[in-house]
């Protein structure tokens, strides 16, 4: 099934794909908000997490504890094959578009 | 991370709330590093707010939403899943037969506790359905008044004479009233037998009230003539066997009445009588005036039945308007007329003159609160057994635990074994509870109007009740297993395993034991108390005395020809037996003004001389030459002390009694019991007339005393055949008297048999699981060459040692209870509590004690030591 990424869910899956083995929550938030420059809730941000996993973009797993979080676990997320193949595809899609823009596109 | 600083306690504990079961490990994980970097960057402040605003943001999102509804559907766990309650019971069930010893003896121990418990509710559930079966009972209301004056502010249940009559005269809407007066008593005359009945002066509408059925007779007409007397089925068969009473006439000292119905038995109601008369006669008997009707208020009770439309406001109303209208009659008190409605005029909690035997709320609380004293021990033995055994189940907690067990589950599973458990010790405790309140009710006065029969709401209190009482015996218990450290349960390391019973433990020995003995102590004290009464001088003699009641027989000739018998060596008459109550006071007037209350004895010849009373001052020879002006009595020195307070001018021996009759005392007696030991010696008068006595006493001096008395009954037979022989020893009369006090023993009997196998069988239990956990120290002991007589020293000391402390404990407070309150209010002139029933009573349970352990120390120290060893 082929579901529908928004903007924001593929900013989270890409965020995801670049954190790789260390994306747990707040991992997630902080890099969000120091590249998109982007005010982000928790609950906003598990929200759309809990959305993506449904649509079955994301996987998670719980890490060994630490001591720094007061000896909770961390959840970690990773992006799915489906994922990944809905990314290219919207990316290949851009690149398409990209190319065959008659206006020219890039900011001086 | 350094933490200074934690993140605001009240987010934190919102959240969790908000999220139940949901699992919030990974997100509370964020919200703490966020805080910790907010901290690190920005300061408390900033942090704090932060993260309330992240909070919140999960309060609503999605995100959290979705886990809560995916751990409602969680596999591990559902709320109302019946199979794990199955489980439950399956393991209680397995339980209860793996340890067979320890669930019978907690069955038991739990069945006696909750005995008296379950006769005190049923008794109580009896007496509050009382008149619940009353067909007009949501519109019947009884009158009570408060008055209060300078002394004394009460509520009676009863109200002023005219009041029933006014109420349906003035208010349309009480569509009937009744007024009932008790104190109709009449000794009905019927085939030369006289036989006294209890009942009510009451008019004809209580019939058309009440819902009491006539079996024989008019119900509409019954009670409307004067002389008419309705009669339960009891009395009915009693006076007339299978003759129809209706339409018979009755001879009574209150004149003749004709029976005019037969009411079926009363049962479940809070009147209490035999008959009840036409109110007519009563009102001839004390022609009472008009001034006196708003004045009096004792002795008569108004009930009213309202129109079915009618609410009680207008009852409220209107009696407001009667209180101020008979407030004009008593300037001097303080009058407010209430109202009740038929289901709550019993129990109350305090209502003075209650009508009927008048069950109230405190004596019955009193007898819940004996039985609870009885159930206690029983619970505590069941909590002490459990946690001692804690180290059996462990492992088994441990598991659960391990495997995903909650702490409430473990709870329920604990809180169902017991509940369980005392749900079954009901079913015990029901066939004890049979005979017990059989034996009971007889015992009580009214005990027969009560209908305890199992119905609806007495079997629902039972449950109620047993379910309550495992919820109270396993609290405890089911608190301490579910706290249990699994790993350590795993490990066997759990702390329980001493060898020794905990100060708690202990605690509720000394209680168990304590109770007990006092109970003990308690028959011990009534049986001294019986002894006493009997073998005591009363103050006359009463060996080798028959009495013989002579009513219709002709009493010259009965005490000319029984004392011409070589046996009998002198005669004499009585109009009451000394030793037993005597009923009745007659007003003394001294000086014309003044008046006492005293007891009045009609006496034959020689009374005085032949049952060896002593007189203080003057002589009996006299009695006889009473005139027509003046007669001769005797009197005891109460009366003369009762007399010294007025202010007499005349001549300090005459007095006059209500009658006219003017009196000369001619000697004073000596103080002495004619009344059981239990009554306050009253001032008492002897008359002399043998026409008034009621029994002729003999006193007789025979090698063979059957022999005797049917000679006697022979002489009686050749005076009158047709009047009934029938003689007894003083002292059997005496004896009789006293059977309050077998009452008393027998409720102590009960009560101490009940504690003190509650309190062996929680010895027994405790010992049990001692002498089990030391097998293996024991056998050591033994192999090293231990005797047995040390052995036993040392598994019973500790047991002994709190026997000992709950008898120090026992000895005074049963000493002040029993000497100082118990006994004074039973008998006034006994001797109180002696030593020896003391010693002997805590003797009696060291015996018992010791008994029970060593029982079980023996199967320990007897058995082969290698055997146990290697068993381990």
């Amino acid at each position: 099934m082929k579901g529908y990424i928004g903007e924001f869910e593929e900013l989270v899956l890409l965020t995801i794909a670049n954190l790789s083995k260390d994306a747990y929550g707040v991992a997630i938030l902080n890099d969000i908000s120091k590249r998109a420059n982007r005010k982000l809730s928790i609950g906003a941000l598990h929200s759309t997490l809990t959305r993506l996993e449904e649509k079955g973009y994301i996987s998670s797993y719980l890490g060994e504890p630490t001591n720094e979080r007061g000896g909770r676990r961390k959840r970690y997320f990773e992006i799915t094959d489906s994922a990944k193949a809905e990314l290219s595809n919207m990316k290949a899609l851009r690149d398409q578009l990209w190319a065959g823009s008659k206006v020219n596109l890039s900011v001086k | 991370m350094k933490r200074s600083s934690n993140p605001p306690i009240l987010a934190e504990k919102l959240l969790k709330w908000h999220a139940g079961k949901a699992d919030l490990e990974d997100i509370q994980g964020d919200l703490d590093e966020v805080y910790g970097l907010t901290l690190e960057q920005s300061g408390k402040l900033k942090a704090g707010i932060k993260y309330w605003y992240q909070v919140l943001s999960l309060l609503f999102s999605y995100g959290l939403k979705k886990r809560k509804s995916k751990a409602a559907y969680s596999p591990f766990y559902h709320k109302n899943s019946t199979a794990m309650f199955k489980n439950y019971f399956k393991i209680a069930i397995r339980n209860f037969s793996k340890h067979k010893l320890f669930t019978s003896l907690n069955m038991l121990g739990l069945a006696l506790g909750m005995s008296i418990c379950l006769l005190a509710l049923s008794i109580s559930v009896a007496i509050y359905q009382s008149d619940s079966w009353q067909e007009n009972k949501e519109r019947i209301f009884q009158i009570n008044t408060y008055v209060a004056d300078q002394e004394d502010s009460r509520t009676f249940a009863s109200t002023f004479y005219a009041m029933g009559e006014y109420l349906e005269d003035q208010y349309p809407f009480v569509e009937k009233a009744v007024t009932i007066r008790p104190g109709f008593s009449p000794e009905i005359n019927h085939h030369g037998n006289k036989m006294k009945f209890q009942g009510y002066f009451t008019e004809q509408s209580f019939l058309d009230v009440f819902s009491f059925k006539l079996i024989k007779g008019d119900q509409k007409t019954a009670l409307a003539s004067p002389s008419s007397i309705v009669l339960t089925q009891e009395v009915a068969e009693t006076l007339f066997r299978d003759e129809d009473p209706i339409g018979k006439s009755l001879e009574t000292d209150y004149g003749v009445f004709n029976v005019t119905g037969v009411m079926e038995n009363p049962k479940q109601t809070h009147f209490y009588f035999q008959i009840l008369g036409s109110i007519d006669n009563h009102s001839q008997m004390t022609a009472r005036n008009a001034a006196n009707e708003w004045i009096d208020f004792k002795w008569n009770y108004a009930y009213v039945l309202l129109d079915e439309e009618q609410s009680e406001d207008n009852l409220e109303q209107a009696l407001n308007q009667v209180s101020t209208h008979a407030a004009s009659f008593n300037p001097e008190r303080e009058i407010e007329l209430e109202y009740i409605n038929l289901e709550g005029v019993v129990p109350r909690w305090n209502i003075s003159q209650a009508l009927g035997i008048g069950w109230d709320e405190p004596s019955m609380l009193f007898f819940l609160t004996i039985g609870l004293l009885v159930l206690l021990p029983a619970v505590f033995n069941y909590t002490n057994m459990s946690i001692a055994r804690a180290l059996k189940r462990a492992k088994e907690i441990g598991i659960r635990k391990v495997v995903g067990a909650e702490k409430h589950q473990i709870k329920a599973q604990f809180l169902i074994e017991t509940i369980l458990l005392s749900v079954i010790a009901l079913t015990g405790s029901l066939l004890i509870l049979y005979p017990m309140k059989q034996e009971f009710l007889g015992m009580i006065i009214g005990g027969d109007m009560l209908d305890t029969n199992p119905n609806l709401a007495q079997i629902l209190t039972f449950l109620i009740f047993s379910i309550l009482v495992g919820l109270m015996a396993g609290l405890f218990p089911a608190q301490y297993f579910s706290k249990l450290n699994p790993i350590q349960t795993m490990k066997g390391e759990i702390k329980n395993g001493k060898n020794n019973v905990s100060g708690f433990k202990k605690g509720l020995f000394v209680f168990q034991f304590f109770l007990s003995l006092v109970f003990v102590i308690g028959i011990a004290a009534m049986a001294r108390q019986h002894t006493y009464a009997l073998n005591t001088n009363h103050g006359f003699q009463s060996e080798n005395i028959l009495s013989i009641p002579f009513e219709r027989i002709e009493k010259q000739v009965a005490i000319h020809e029984l004392g011409n018998h070589p046996d009998v060596k002198a005669i004499t008459t009585a109009s009451s037996l000394p030793g037993v109550s005597l009923n009745g006071f007659i007003d003394v007037t001294s000086n014309d003004q003044d008046t006492i209350q005293a007891n009045v004895v009609f006496i034959g010849d020689q009374f005085i001389e032949n049952l060896n009373m002593e007189l203080k001052w003057g002589e009996s020879e006299s009695l006889q030459r009473s005139n027509q002006n003046e007669e001769l009595v005797l009197v005891n020195e109460q009366f003369i002390e009762a007399m010294k307070v007025f202010n007499i001018q005349k001549d300090t021996l005459r007095f006059t009694l209500p009658d006219g009759t003017n009196c000369r005392i001619v000697g004073i007696l000596k103080d002495f019991n004619y009344e059981p030991l239990n009554e306050l010696i009253n001032p008492l008068m002897m008359r002399y007339s043998v026409a008034n006595s009621h029994f002729a006493l003999l006193t007789v001096s025979s090698s063979n005393i059957k022999r005797t008395i049917s000679e006697l009954e022979a002489i009686w037979q050749g005076i009158d055949q047709e009047i009934n022989f029938h003689a007894s020893f003083l002292d059997d009369d005496i004896e009789d008297a006293y059977w309050f006090l077998r009452v008393q023993m027998k409720f102590f009997g009960v009560l101490s048999t009940l504690a003190i196998t509650i309190s062996c069988l929680g010895l027994l239990g405790m010992v049990t699981y001692t002498t089990e956990n030391r097998t293996k120290e024991i056998a050591v002991r033994k192999i090293m060459g231990a005797t047995n007589y040390s052995l036993y020293y040392l598994l019973t000391k500790d047991f002994l040692k709190l026997i000992m402390i709950s008898a120090l404990i026992a000895i005074p407070v049963s000493y002040i209870f029993y000497d100082k309150v118990l006994l004074y209010f039973l008998i006034r002139y006994g001797t109180g509590l002696g030593i020896l029933e003391i010693l002997g009573s805590v003797l009696f349970l060291f015996l018992v004690g010791l008994t029970s352990i060593y029982w079980q120390a023996s199967k320990v120290t007897k058995a082969n030591p290698a055997t146990k060893l290697r068993y381990e």
